[in-house]
């Protein structure tokens, strides 16, 4: 499966935060894994509880576009 | 809630096979790409269709190229050919059909030859003779040097003049004075003045690989040869030729000839791999109902000018079979032809390792069955379609995702909304009322009317059943799922002491009639025996009458609810495409949520055919009618006084279910309901219903997500302020961006993904 390995990177810049531990989201590592496959990615981590966030543009685009891909493998 | 088991792998390399033969027999059905009429019958087989839509947009260059394929020598055919097409023109059957031998003449004339003659074309290896003259020798000449062979010709005339004036006497100067120039045109060598006797023959068979001769030439030389004239071959002394009879037979006789030629000069058996040769019958179906009678354009002696036999072309209706394109959305947005589109799902389910393409035309037919009524031999591309699903399903290769959230609200109606009872006072029944799953969603009033007209009005008892048939399963392939919802409807139906159904949905009727022994009526049968209830009324306007895809083939049922329609004083209007060619309002087959783009354009083939108000007699129809702005009642709606109005959102239809289960089980079974309330306050933005019904997100997703809240009280905190908190419920995440208010929460926006997301470490 051909994808970027890094395909989704975003600078928080300190915009959003945990609410739970009151603390910025860094860039941090994360996996999407659906039938089968990981691919490793760069979300929004939290950097205390480790809330990996996907925004709502990435959802919609990319991972739903890959998900399509995988469904008709 | 139950959950449903996503695939598990994309690794799956295995196919259950589909019988190949059977495949071929139903795309067989399809006609589309049998030849028209007219080509089947010219032995040479002339793209007569192309030939004349060129000439009608005035392109004779075109066509001439299209007739030069069939003719080296276009004056001389068109000056002598029968015109078989000509008899075969469907027009014939209307009118006059098209002149195609004098369009044929006029492009001989008026066509720009495009190139050259073949002078700059790499030759092959073996060469050919050509002995005598005569119409056949001439033609065999031209289609040697087409297939580019050194071709030389012997005869006894002295020059290219004397040749050609023996070979085809008729032509008038003109088409004699281009025919020469084109002769001379062409890479054919001749050698003239020559004594062609048994010597010649013998020193001629040493110095060329393949010999031909006129029929002429090999009497002389062998009178009591025997000549095979479907191969036009002399076995014994190896040399192609034999008799022909006028100019078309010579030109058949030609190209057999040279296909002979062929062969031989691959040193292969001249009687294989033929293909198909001469005139051949055409199954094609040609609608004749709009074709326009007119007369032929009058042709002067001297034949058509251009612009005549260009107006003479432009007769011809282009004979296609496109029944189903025309009818079904589906099909028209695809646009292949089913025979095309059924061959490339068959493959589509034979990918052991690969992308699926097809998977997604495969899950967008309504499996209404409309191409089945519509083609002239039965395609059934509903058939096609389910096999694949079935045979995707059975592997594991099927993807949930199209089907899941169907599949999921059908296990809903069999679960949580679920209703089975007898009526008060009777532990069993003599009928049974199952209004379906739609009619729950979308007009729960008018079941509650309808059972409790049925409850008053029948003998022995009206028991109850709200859920789901089981046709979602059937129709996403999964066979065994829909098993499990017979099963399910099967006990109850015992329980109840197996009454007659009485179904208010020709979907769920068929589903119904389809597994165990249950008699099976539809409510207007029970309506129109028993009379219109009270508050019953019409439409103020004419309307159109939909009929349902569950009803196909079904005349009774179509008859009754036009019966009905105009004991309810409806004024009915004609619409294209009705009764059993009736279309799919695009819920079938589960279009609506495998791929919303084809069933919405299903909706709008439906709605084009009238600009009145739809009447429809099933739920999925009405509410798909509305939702697209028309004015559309179910029959049920007017025999009842009532009205379900603007068509509910995904998660309404859902409420909507459960809401009429608890308030009949109060009123009626007098039962305290399991309600689940909600202890917080939940307010949606108008942006946020839109945005949940159009991504298929239910209020129910959105609580389980705000109940972890409140829980785990995990959630990002946005630039704006807003709180974004996530939940995996069964086989998806949801995100929900909310706002705190009151003690409760306002929902902004929500979204959602199937891929798990986890937190990666090193």
């Amino acid at each position: 499966m051909a994808i970027e390995k890094n395909y989704y990177t975003i600078d928080p810049q300190g915009k959003l935060r945990c609410f739970k531990c009151n603390v910025p989201l860094i860039k941090g590592k994360a996996k999407f894994m659906y039938l089968d496959n990981g691919f490793p990615v760069e979300l929004p981590v939290c950097p205390a509880c480790g809330f990996v966030y996907v925004p709502e543009e990435l959802a919609l685009g990319k991972v739903a576009s890959v998900e399509r891909a995988l469904e008709d493998k | 809630m139950s959950q449903i088991q996503e695939r598990g792998s994309t690794h799956v390399y295995k196919v259950n096979k589909i019988s190949k033969e059977e495949m071929e027999s139903m795309v067989a059905r399809c006609v589309y790409e049998e030849p028209p009429f007219c080509c089947a019958a010219c032995p040479l087989k002339l793209d007569v269709r192309g030939f004349l839509e060129a000439a009608a947009s005035g392109n004779f260059k075109k066509a001439l190229q299209l007739y030069e394929k069939i003719a080296p020598f276009p004056l001389i055919l068109s000056a002598g050919c029968e015109a078989p097409c000509e008899t075969k023109c469907r027009l014939n059957e209307v009118g006059e059909g098209v002149l195609i031998s004098e369009v044929e003449r006029a492009v001989a004339r008026f066509g720009e030859q495009s190139r050259l003659g073949g002078v700059f074309r790499s030759k092959k290896r073996k060469s050919t003779a050509v002995l005598g003259s005569g119409l056949f020798a001439l033609m065999l000449a031209g289609e040697l040097e087409k297939k580019a062979y050194p071709v030389t010709v012997f005869c006894t005339q002295d020059s290219h003049e004397s040749y050609l004036r023996e070979c085809a006497p008729f032509l008038d100067d003109e088409a004699f004075a281009a025919e020469l120039k084109r002769l001379r045109g062409k890479d054919i060598q001749f050698e003239f003045n020559c004594c062609i006797d048994a010597a010649f023959y013998e020193d001629k068979k040493a110095s060329f690989d393949v010999l031909c001769a006129s029929d002429d030439v090999r009497y002389e030389l062998f009178p009591c040869a025997k000549t095979d004239v479907g191969l036009m071959f002399c076995e014994a002394q190896e040399l192609v030729s034999g008799k022909t009879n006028g100019v078309l037979d010579s030109a058949f006789g030609a190209k057999k000839a040279a296909l002979t030629v062929d062969r031989l000069a691959q040193g292969l058996d001249p009687r294989n791999t033929r293909g198909q040769e001469g005139p051949v019958d055409s199954r094609l179906y040609t609608d004749l109902s709009e074709a326009e009678v007119l007369k032929r354009v009058p042709c002067p002696e001297a034949g058509y000018s251009r612009e005549q036999a260009a107006e003479e072309a432009g007769r011809c209706i282009s004979c296609h079979c496109e029944e189903c394109l025309k009818s079904c959305a589906y099909l028209k947005h695809y646009k292949k032809h089913p025979g095309l589109l059924a061959r490339e799902i068959y493959n589509n389910t034979q990918i052991i390792m690969g992308d699926h393409q097809l998977n997604k035309p495969m899950n967008a037919c309504s499996l209404c069955g409309q191409c089945t009524a519509v083609c002239p031999n039965g395609f059934d591309m509903a058939r096609v379609c389910l096999m694949a699903r079935r045979n995707m399903v059975s592997t594991d290769k099927m993807p949930l995702a199209p089907h899941e959230f169907a599949l999921m609200d059908m296990l809903f109606s069999n679960g949580e909304a679920f209703l089975s009872r007898p009526q008060p006072g009777y532990e069993q029944c003599r009928y049974v009322f199952f209004p379906g799953c739609q009619a729950a969603a979308i007009a729960p009033e008018t079941v509650k009317a309808a059972y409790s007209d049925l409850c008053s009005r029948m003998e022995g008892g009206v028991a109850l059943i709200l859920g789901c048939c089981g046709s979602i399963a059937g129709w996403a392939g999964r066979t065994q799922m829909a098993e499990q919802m017979h099963e399910l409807l099967d006990n109850e139906l015992a329980r109840l002491g197996d009454p007659v159904i009485i179904a208010a949905c020709p979907s769920c009727a068929r589903e119904l009639s389809s597994f165990g022994e249950h008699e099976v009526r539809g409510i207007w049968d029970i309506l129109l025996e028993l009379g219109l209830p009270e508050g019953a009324h019409a439409l103020e306007r004419p309307a159109a009458l939909h009929d349902a895809c569950g009803a196909r083939g079904n005349e009774k049922t179509q008859q009754a609810i036009r019966t009905l329609a105009r004991k309810l004083g409806c004024e009915l209007v004609d619409t294209l495409y009705s009764g059993d060619r009736s279309p799919c309002c695009g819920y079938g087959g589960l279009t609506a949520y495998a791929n919303r783009e084809v069933a919405s354009e299903m909706t709008e083939k439906c709605l084009e055919r009238s600009d009145a108000p739809y009447i429809s007699y099933c739920m999925a129809c009405r509410d798909r009618f509305a939702r697209q702005g028309r004015e559309s009642r179910h029959i049920l709606e007017l025999c009842y006084g009532t009205d379900a109005g603007s068509p509910p959102d995904i998660s309404e239809k859902r409420k909507n279910r459960l809401s009429l289960k608890n308030e009949l089980l109060q009123e009626i079974w007098l039962e305290e309901p399991m309600e689940n309330k909600l202890d917080y306050p939940l307010v949606f933005t108008d942006e946020a219903r839109t945005m949940m019904d159009d991504r298929m997100i239910l209020v129910e997703d959105v609580i389980s997500v705000m109940d972890e809240f409140r829980t785990c009280g995990e959630a990002i905190e946005d630039e704006d302020g807003l709180l974004v908190a996530r939940r995996r419920v069964g086989n998806a995440t949801f995100w929900v961006k909310f706002s705190m208010a009151d003690g409760g929460y306002v929902i902004h926006r929500a979204w959602s993904h199937r891929m798990k997301v986890v937190k990666r470490e090193g």
